[in-house]
């Protein structure tokens, strides 16, 4: 029957789980988000480079074939390796596309509920604060995976699959660096992202807030190193707080002098959850003035 | 059978504030579709007590039940079973209204297809049916506050809670909005929470009241009873010779006292109408100058709760026109 004929019946059929509905949001967001021509033009434009990685590594696991042929030393050879450095290369690159992303789409998750009054429809129902908010870091981390991990995988099992079993049993732990580093990468600006969104109505405001957090941190642990004549101020870079652990899960040398790796996952840790206690706070159904 | 609203030494703290100072009270019965009314002046704690039993605000001594079940440590399952219209504007500006709809309905717990589904029906049901590919953004106030009324019941519900959903109607959406609120508790066995400055909406919708002053309650009635009791008790002038009327009034089972020439006091029972009345006094050659029925009006409870009127000694008279409208 048509349904301007049937008229309203109260809904009495199964409901979906806690999982279900936790998915919701996220599917309804990444429809719109990717309605936007600009996010799939940058979409694309993030797997050049590695399509890149990719013929790199193919020469890399052929060159005895190719440089045989031309006549190249030895050296060269080394120069191709694919370790370590190649995916800190790698993942570098990446992540600037990820950081537009998350500017492009992160504004418009959360500042619209606000500007709208919509968070008492969302907490009226079962859903709460918390289930919001890993709702909405959902939406930003199945994007941001478009443009990191899931590429990051794609070239790690390209090498794995070109190279053998005997380069994965002694590289392994490049893999787990790559996939741990870019969940922290992505947990942090995912906050970042939304902190700003929550706070900020304007989307490209927002967007740029997004991209100063991370040079207006970088420019006051310079200034506090360069005041101070010390190493530690680093540690409230977030960006070379990541770069570093980075470096560290994949097996580089990191710099003899400043704090150490696990100082920096410690400053990285308290920069997690002060973005989320902000955010916390500004996510309430109600405003209440005391 | 479980009280659909079961309070209990409700104290609720705003900052350092006591919005809710200990209120106690068991309002409507689960399965059976009544609509509770929620007055009180500004300031008296109604949105307070609202967004308690939403689990928005956590109670400071006390506890508050919707079903049977804990409004803050159940508040997942109370959530389940509850629709809410907010007061103010809220929704998801750049949505079309079935994207709105099917989203809120999806977080609800509807699987995808059913939500599409209902939210097509319930826009058709309030009215919206053309309407529904606009985003909600462009919509009018009136339009506003159905979508607000479609998003609330899309899940079905078992209680939902309308926050002065007539705010802002013209007299014509007014009448269909509260056309709509009868037909969920009646047709659909919903039980409504009605909070509303309009006593008139209140009256003409709700079954019971509740009355909120200073963070406490000064009134609870029950207006269903109380409607069918005051209906007993009328007063009548007619003109003729109206000597043999109370023999007649006894024919019928009712019985009445002549308080001077004209004038009749009446007590009706139960299952006699009105209309009974007007079929004896046509018979016995008498014409009705006046029929009215003894009852407090909500206004003059209300006013009487809130301490703006002096209680009456007996209650108030109601006049009604002699030409229907009782």
């Amino acid at each position: 029957m048509a349904v301007f004929r049937r008229g309203y019946e109260r809904y009495n059929g199964p409901l979906t789980g806690t999982a279900a509905r936790l998915l919701v949001m996220p599917r309804f967001a990444w429809e719109r988000i990717l309605s936007h021509r600009f996010v799939v033009v940058l979409l694309m434009a993030s797997m050049f480079w590695p399509l890149a990685c990719i013929a790199f590594i193919y020469v890399s696991n052929h060159a005895d074939t190719l440089l045989g042929a031309s006549g190249v030393g030895g050296g060269f050879s080394k120069m191709l390796e694919i370790n370590g450095k190649f995916f800190n290369v790698f993942m570098s690159v990446q992540v600037v596309f990820g950081m537009i992303l998350a500017a492009v789409a992160g504004p418009g998750l959360i500042a619209p509920d606000l500007a709208n009054n919509g968070l008492p429809l969302y907490f009226a129902r079962p859903l709460s604060r918390w289930t919001y908010v890993l709702s909405r870091m959902i939406v930003l981390l199945g994007l941001l995976s478009l443009v990191t991990l899931i590429p990051g995988l794609l070239v790690f099992g390209m090498q794995v699959s070109m190279a053998g079993s005997t380069w994965l049993s002694n590289h392994w732990s490049i893999g787990g660096g790559m996939v741990f580093g870019f969940l922290l990468w992505m947990v942090i600006v995912s906050l970042v992202a939304m902190t700003s969104s929550a706070y900020v109505k304007w989307r490209v405001v927002a967007g740029a807030l997004v991209l100063a957090f991370f040079f207006v941190t970088a420019g006051a642990a310079t200034i506090v190193n360069q005041v101070l004549r010390v190493q530690w101020g680093s540690l409230f870079n977030p960006g070379y707080a990541i770069g570093f652990v980075w470096s560290a899960m994949l097996g580089l040398e990191p710099p003899e002098d400043g704090p150490g790796v696990y100082q920096y996952v410690l400053s990285l840790s308290v920069t997690i959850v002060i973005l989320g206690a902000i955010l916390m706070r500004k996510l309430r159904p109600v405003e209440v003035v005391s | 059978m479980t009280p659909v609203v079961s309070i209990d030494n409700l104290h609720v703290h705003l900052g350092r504030r006591e919005i809710l100072q200990g209120i106690s009270c068991r309002l409507g019965a689960s399965g059976v579709g009544k609509a509770i009314g929620l007055l009180g002046p500004n300031g008296a704690g109604k949105s307070t007590l609202i967004q308690t039993l939403l689990g928005f605000h956590k109670p400071s001594a006390g506890s508050a039940q919707i079903l049977g079940m804990d409004c803050h440590k159940e508040s997942a399952k109370v959530k389940a079973a509850i629709g809410y219209m907010p007061e103010n504007d809220s929704f998801i500006a750049d949505m079309t209204a079935v994207s709105f709809l099917r989203l809120m309905g999806e977080i609800s717990g509807l699987p995808p297809a059913a939500a599409l589904e209902k939210a097509h029906e319930t826009l058709f049901h309030v009215g919206l049916g053309e309407a529904r590919y606009r985003t909600v953004g462009t919509y009018s106030l009136g339009m506003k506050q159905m979508a607000k009324l479609a998003q609330a019941i899309i899940h079905g519900p078992q209680l939902v809670i309308l926050d002065e959903p007539t705010n802002g109607l013209d007299p014509a959406a007014r009448q269909r909005m509260l056309v709509l609120i009868k037909e969920m508790k009646e047709q659909h066995g919903m039980n409504v929470l009605l909070c509303s400055h309009l006593l008139r909406d209140v009256e003409e919708v709700c079954d019971e009241v509740v009355i909120l002053k200073d963070g406490k309650i000064v009134h609870q009635a029950d207006l269903e009873a109380e409607r069918s009791t005051n209906r007993r008790f009328v007063q009548l002038e007619v003109t003729g010779d109206d000597r043999g009327f109370a023999a007649v009034l006894h024919e019928i089972g009712a019985e009445g006292v002549s308080e001077s020439a004209g004038n009749w006091r009446i007590v009706l029972p139960k299952e006699i109408e009105i209309g009974a009345l007007w079929r004896i006094t046509s018979r016995e050659h008498l014409r009705i100058t006046k029929l009215a029925y003894r009852r407090d009006s909500l206004e003059e409870i209300f006013l009487k709760a809130v301490g703006h009127l002096r209680p009456a000694p007996l209650a108030t008279t109601q006049e009604a026109p002699v030409h229907g409208g009782i």
